[in-house]
């Protein structure tokens, strides 16, 4: 016999021993009766926020900082202008190294409808020339709506019922683009206002600054250059805003004893709990939702939800706390119009943190999305004896520390 | 060649034997180990008290006449049944292993040994319906455990002339289990909840132990052991103290004709006095226990003792935690072994396969278990 055929068997016996040394151990349990300690018991319990712990603040984006600008026409929720002022147009193009007059050809105005009310037909946007020194900041509804009128109407754009967002424009021609000229001298700024009509009453939301989608002004000229080449001759001007707004007709406030959110400025809330000792000790949470009362029922766009958005806190510095920007740590849900229903947010992971971290403050901060760019606001109770409704409250789904030691 | 075939087969057998785990080891302290060498459970456990290689007599080191080293591990089948369902599992352990050996010029024997003292390895799973926010919630939950308490064995034995032999030991009780339970619900709404602990064990016991030989046919053992109590810390968090049994056992030995050996022991542990610490703390509390073995080894070819001999035993006894209060789990057991010698003896491997059957109430196991135990003897 050679030396392999010796060592094949105890080679094959090794390799049999490691195959037979497998494991499965899993049993079935008659529970509680034959499990050590019995089975996990699951406790549910409902936390109040702690009183006068709770807060709203407006402020943090102001009117046209945000993604979107209200225009509407009749929609309950609020009446919205939006306000477009586009930088300077010179007077003049310079070609070599001469400032050559020009003549305007025509005009395009382009808008970015971001969001509109898909069920409601027969939009069309108006557009009307407002002063060139109207600051959008500081505009009111009350200054601003007389202007739009007749007489200051530069065009109109008719929405097709399929264009649901996107952009839409007008091009003006001729005698039409007299209607945006702009007189030599002035400052070149050409502002527009918006208004809406639909065969309902609607809403739509259109680009802004901050979001890079704002309307822009292109003015197609023939400049006063002879024997030059049509690249010279014919050119285009374009300017995008410069600032933009919108102005609303009654600003939605905070009633007595509740927290709002949304809105423009754009408010955000602070809630605070406490969790007891025998739950951030020692207990492993499986569900934490936040339950949310509103105080009227949800004002908005139609088919433009809102979305409630709920961030850990991670320092209590009141209205300045900063807030996380950790996905797993940021919830959402999305409001529904018009309804007083409890809202909803599982803020299980946040509840988490708590317990894993004295420094985080166990606080919620609430706001709306889009910030200071969409029609809906919402009430809710707060822990004010004033609140119309109940408080914020938190229901905890969560089991205590398994006795593991009783045999 | 034929003795590489041995063992690929002991490898390979599939057994429904009673490992040192088992469902009646899930209270309490856990399964209780037996400190049995292969070579001694192939003969049901009758020769414990006689063998070197085992953990249950110190006095028994005297018979080496040279260093020995042993290793055995353990391969189990068992087929579970309880109210809950059927289940078939098996497990891997590593129960036993010792090094011991005589010193020159001196009727003494020293040993140290390691050997598993109660065993704890299982997972349990069980589903319910609980009600949770108002609604009936469908959960699964498993209960699981690894480890246990072992026994680190300090002996030494003493031949007295060459009828008598004694012997002492020093037991280090140790161990832990790391123990996990997890729900997981059927609503994702709830996450799934992972609790974990991790339970330690110490201890230490002594024992005394005597071989008394009458001529070459006949002898009788006897051993006294007390181990204490154990200290249980939670996560090194102080929570019980458990006093541990104290062990009584005697065997006899009888050589009829020469190519046979027959044995029998009786090991009787006051379990009981665990049973008040068990119960304040919730448990199902401890009974003592007694564990009667019967076998004999039958040697084919007496000019090569060592080569093939045949191992058969019987045994039956009692197990110390009950899973149902007033209900104490028994065992029945049946076995057969075999082993060779190889390399001038230098070396050997055991093998033992034993059918076990427990049961206690609504609850039953029958398990095969497959030692096998490898010798060095440098």
């Amino acid at each position: 016999m050679n030396r392999g055929a010796r060592w094949a068997p105890w080679v094959a016996a090794l390799a049999a021993g490691i195959v037979a040394c497998q494991e499965r151990l899993t049993s079935p349990g008659q529970c509680p009766e034959l499990c050590p300690g019995g089975t996990p018991t699951v406790y549910d319990t409902v936390l109040g926020a702690v009183p006068g712990g709770d807060e709203s603040v407006q402020g943090y984006i102001g009117r046209g900082a945000g993604a979107a600008l209200l225009t509407s026409s009749g929609l309950p929720a609020s009446e919205d202008r939006a306000i477009y002022r586009f930088a300077s147009r010179l007077d003049s193009v310079s070609v070599r190294d001469t400032a050559r007059a020009y003549s305007v050809d025509s005009v395009v105005l382009a808008l970015n409808i971001v969001a509109r009310d898909t069920l409601v037909t027969g939009l069309r946007v108006f557009l009307y020339r407002l002063p060139p020194d109207i600051e959008p900041d500081t505009a009111t509804f009350a200054g601003v709506d007389p202007q739009l009128i007749a007489p200051a109407l530069i065009d109109s754009i008719t929405v097709p019922d399929s264009v649901h967002s996107g952009q839409v424009v007008t091009v003006l021609r001729g005698v039409d683009a007299d209607r945006v000229a702009i007189p030599v001298g002035t400052g070149g700024v050409l502002a527009m206002g918006l208004r809406i009509a639909a065969n309902a009453p609607t809403g739509i939301r259109v680009g802004s600054l901050a979001a890079g989608t704002a309307a822009t002004f292109t003015t197609y000229v023939t400049v006063d250059v002879p024997d030059t080449t049509t690249a010279i001759v014919h050119q285009s001007l374009s300017r995008g805003a410069q600032l933009n707004g919108f102005v609303t007709q009654t600003p939605y406030l905070a009633a007595p004893g509740t927290l709002l959110i949304g809105g423009e400025p754009s408010s955000r809330a602070f809630i605070r709990f406490d969790l007891p000792a025998r739950i951030k000790d020692s207990a492993t949470v499986v569900r934490a939702t936040l339950e949310l009362l509103p105080a009227a029922p949800i004002p908005g766009l139609p088919n433009d939800p809102a979305v409630l958005e709920g961030r850990a806190v991670l320092s209590d510095l009141g209205p300045k706390s900063p807030l996380t920007t950790d996905p797993t740590l940021i919830v959402q849900d999305t409001l529904a119009l018009g309804s007083t229903d409890t809202v909803r947010l599982d803020i299980t992971r946040m509840v988490q943190l708590w317990q894993a971290s004295d420094e985080r403050p166990e606080e919620v901060a609430l706001l709306l999305r889009p910030e200071a760019a969409t029609f809906t606001r919402t009430l809710l109770g707060s822990t004010s004896p004033l609140s119309p409704v109940g408080a914020p409250r938190l229901h905890v789904t969560y089991l205590l520390s398994f006795p593991f030691e009783s045999p | 060649m034929r003795r590489g075939f041995l063992l690929s087969l002991c490898a390979l057998l599939p057994g429904a034997v009673a490992a040192q785990s088992s469902q009646f080891g899930v209270r309490g302290l856990g399964a209780p180990g037996r400190e049995l060498s292969a070579r001694a459970v192939g003969g049901g456990g009758a020769f414990g008290l006689f063998d070197a290689e085992s953990g249950l007599n110190p006095a028994a080191l005297s018979t080496l006449s040279t260093m020995t080293a042993s290793f055995t591990g353990l391969q189990d089948y068992r087929h579970v049944e309880n109210p809950a369902g059927t289940e078939s599992v098996r497990e891997s352990r590593f129960p036993q292993l010792g090094v011991a050996g005589p010193l020159k010029r001196l009727p003494l024997a020293l040993g140290l040994s390691f050997s598993n003292y109660t065993s704890r390895d299982f997972t349990l799973a069980s589903a319910d319906t609980i009600p949770l926010r108002g609604v009936l919630v469908p959960v699964s939950d498993t209960f699981s455990s690894r480890g246990g308490m072992s026994d680190l064995r300090f002996a030494g034995a003493y031949k007295l002339g060459e009828r008598w032999a004694v012997g002492g030991s020093f037991h280090v009780i140790t161990g832990s289990n790391r123990i996990v339970s997890r729900r997981t619900f059927a609503d994702t709404s709830y996450q799934a909840a992972r609790q974990t602990s991790e339970i330690s064990f110490a201890g230490v016991g002594f024992g005394l132990g005597v071989v008394r030989t009458f001529g070459p046919n006949f002898s009788l053992a006897a051993v006294a052991r007390s181990d204490g109590h154990a200290i249980i810390d939670r996560d090194s968090t102080r929570v019980a103290q458990v006093d541990l049994p104290y062990t009584f056992g005697f065997g006899v030995r009888w050589r009829p004709v020469p190519n046979l050996d027959l044995a029998s022991q009786v090991i009787y542990r006051t379990w009981s006095g665990a049973n008040s610490d068990l119960l304040s703390q919730g448990g199902t509390g401890a009974e003592n226990t007694v564990q009667v073995a019967l076998g004999g080894e039958l040697t084919p070819d007496m000019r090569r003792p060592f080569r093939r001999p045949i191992r058969l035993g019987v045994r039956y006894g009692t197990l110390p935690f009950p899973l149902v209060p007033g209900e104490q789990p028994r065992e029945f057991g049946l076995s057969v072994g075999s082993g060779v010698r190889f390399a001038q003896q230098r070396a050997g491997i055991d093998l033992g396969l034993e059918h076990v059957w427990r049961s206690a109430g609504a609850y039953s196991e029958r398990a095969l278990m497959v030692t096998l135990g490898v010798t060095v003897r440098p």
